[in-house]
């Protein structure tokens, strides 16, 4: 690690990693490590400080970990452990290349990296029907995401993602929005970013940044929380001039829904709720989901043991490193949405939705694991209507 | 006439006997052709034909055994299944779905096999370079 040296001091210093007390709850607390990985946040902490010179064991950790974010929501001194292992492993893609075992053989990271192509001239709206309105230039629009690529490539599993893309501009129809979905849009880059490839993922951003310019586009309503959170955290970050409003989907309806107007049918359901790293510890929204689930009558909602601000991960971040571990969190995940007695289970991230049903199927646990699951959006889109009161 | 880049995947058995019956009777093949010998089409997945696209690919074909010939039992079965899955991603990216192609031969078919590498040669040359090719690379490993 001598030749990036000062690198490493930068990123240490940024993320306060020197105020570690050695207290070990990011390691107590890592869903990698109590599923029996041989990791350990606080021990990769130690090392950056004191023992650079163990450059394989920082460099196998760094691409260990799942970014989920529990370790820095425990910590004491507010070390920001996800971000800094993002840092580190943009530090280190540049100089040692990219690691990480990536999953589905890194199918994914292929096509998010096909998309820096400027001259892409993609067919991506194969998916909106005559029963959703929307343009093609306007102020608003609503950002896919990689919804109608994971619709072909999980196919295999039963994901039906493209339905909370249609589902979203149903919504937003409701509420009387007609938003341009571009033919163009890239992925927004969260995956790229999360394994280390920052010049692509700068590439996506301006991308998608001149095809929001070309259409007009004031205001970017998105339901995906890492689409969220790239867009709103990122994209100002990478581009000085971004004027753009970026709203998330389930704030936007739970600000209209309280103006009044609307109401949701019942829905006989006993529910409970998978927190998205991106959307709850990163993104700080706990409540909006809660607050529009509470909104249905006839619903029961039942928190899992670990929910909110300890929600466990989906199991995988940004397809890397799915392995046995991997599944155990899943498992462990899937048992305690069974223990909530619960018959379905509602989450607002697409990639929980894809894990989650992946560890579903092992063939092995099937009946002990299946639950229907749905996304949040889904859910409120079918309940939702005008009371005019 | 286009300058582009062909990939071609085939199996070690029947269509890699062509590919060297064919070598041995000294019959033309197109240039700018690179072929990868692999056991068998069903170890080629998904992500493998996505990258030689990302990777500047203006075509891949898949040469495979006849699905009865299949020396594991269900390689050209996968590789059916792949390209049709791939096909779609390759539609939705905007590369179109005709880059990407698939046959298959019996042992002796040396004529078929050449034939066939030129015919995809052609297709591609009037298509012209693949659209979406991303400007940079960063892939160690």
């Amino acid at each position: 690690m001598k030749e990036n040296g000062q690198e490493l001091d930068r990123i240490i210093r940024e993320h306060s990693l020197y105020q570690c007390l050695e207290c070990g709850k990011c390691s107590a607390s890592c869903p990698r490590q109590l599923a029996g990985k041989e990791y350990s946040p606080r021990l990769l902490a130690h090392k950056l400080i004191a023992e650079r010179e163990d450059e394989a064991f920082i460099e196998s950790s760094v691409w260990e970990c799942l970014t989920c974010g529990l370790c820095g929501e425990r910590c004491p001194s507010g070390v920001n452990f996800s971000r800094l292992i993002m840092d580190m492993r943009v530090l280190l893609a540049g100089t040692k290349g990219l690691k990480g075992y990536r999953s589905h053989d890194g199918a994914l990271h292929s096509w998010m990296r096909i998309m820096t192509s400027p001259d892409l001239q993609q067919e991506r709206l194969g998916w909106v029907h005559a029963g959703i309105r929307v343009a093609t230039y306007g102020p608003v629009a609503f950002f896919t995401g990689c919804a109608p690529y994971f619709d072909i490539f999980f196919a295999g599993i039963n994901v039906d993602t493209l339905s909370i893309a249609r589902d979203s501009v149903r919504l937003l129809n409701f509420l009387g929005i007609t938003p341009v979905l571009l033919s163009n849009e890239r992925c927004c880059g969260h995956d790229l970013l999360w394994t280390g490839d920052r010049e692509n993922f700068e590439t996506l951003c301006r991308l998608n940044y001149e095809e929001f310019k070309d259409a007009g586009i004031k205001e970017v309503v998105v339901s995906c929380p890492e689409c969220f959170y790239i867009l709103s955290e990122f994209m100002p970050e990478i581009i000085p001039t971004f004027d753009i409003k970026v709203t998330l989907l389930i704030e936007l309806l739970e600000q209209e829904f309280r103006k009044g107007g609307m109401a949701f049918r019942p829905f006989k359901h006993k529910v409970t709720y998978q927190d998205p790293c991106r959307l709850g510890r990163v993104c700080g929204r706990y409540d909006p989901p809660r607050n529009l689930l509470s909104m249905i009558p006839e619903m029961k909602f039942r928190e899992m043991e670990n929910s909110g601000r300890s929600a466990i991960c989906c199991g995988n971040n940004a397809f890397i490193n799915c392995d046995s571990y991997s599944k155990r969190i899943q498992v462990q995940r899937l048992r305690e949405a069974r223990a909530t007695d619960a018959d379905m289970l509602i989450t607002a991230c697409p990639k929980c939705m894809i894990h989650l049903t992946c560890t579903m199927r092992d063939p092995l646990r099937r009946d002990s694991l299946a639950m229907e699951i749905k996304d949040l959006v889904s859910v409120l889109a079918d309940q939702i209507e005008w009371t005019g009161k | 006439m286009n300058h582009v880049s062909l990939l071609g995947i085939c199996c070690n058995w029947s269509p890699y006997a062509c590919y060297n019956a064919a070598g041995m009777a000294r019959l033309k093949m197109p240039p700018n052709f690179r072929l990868v010998r692999v056991m068998c089409i069903g170890r080629i997945n998904q992500a493998l034909i996505l990258r030689a696209f990302e990777y500047g690919a203006d075509g891949v074909i898949l040469l495979e055994c006849k699905d009865e010939d299949c020396r594991y039992g269900p390689g050209p079965e996968v590789g059916h299944q792949n390209v049709q899955r791939v096909r779609r991603l390759l539609r939705l990216l905007g590369i179109g779905q005709k880059r990407l192609v698939e046959r298959s031969f019996a042992t002796h078919e040396k004529e078929e096999f050449v034939r066939a590498l030129w015919e995809f040669s052609e297709l591609i040359q009037t298509m012209g370079p693949n659209p979406a090719k991303p400007r940079q690379e960063l892939e160690v490993s």
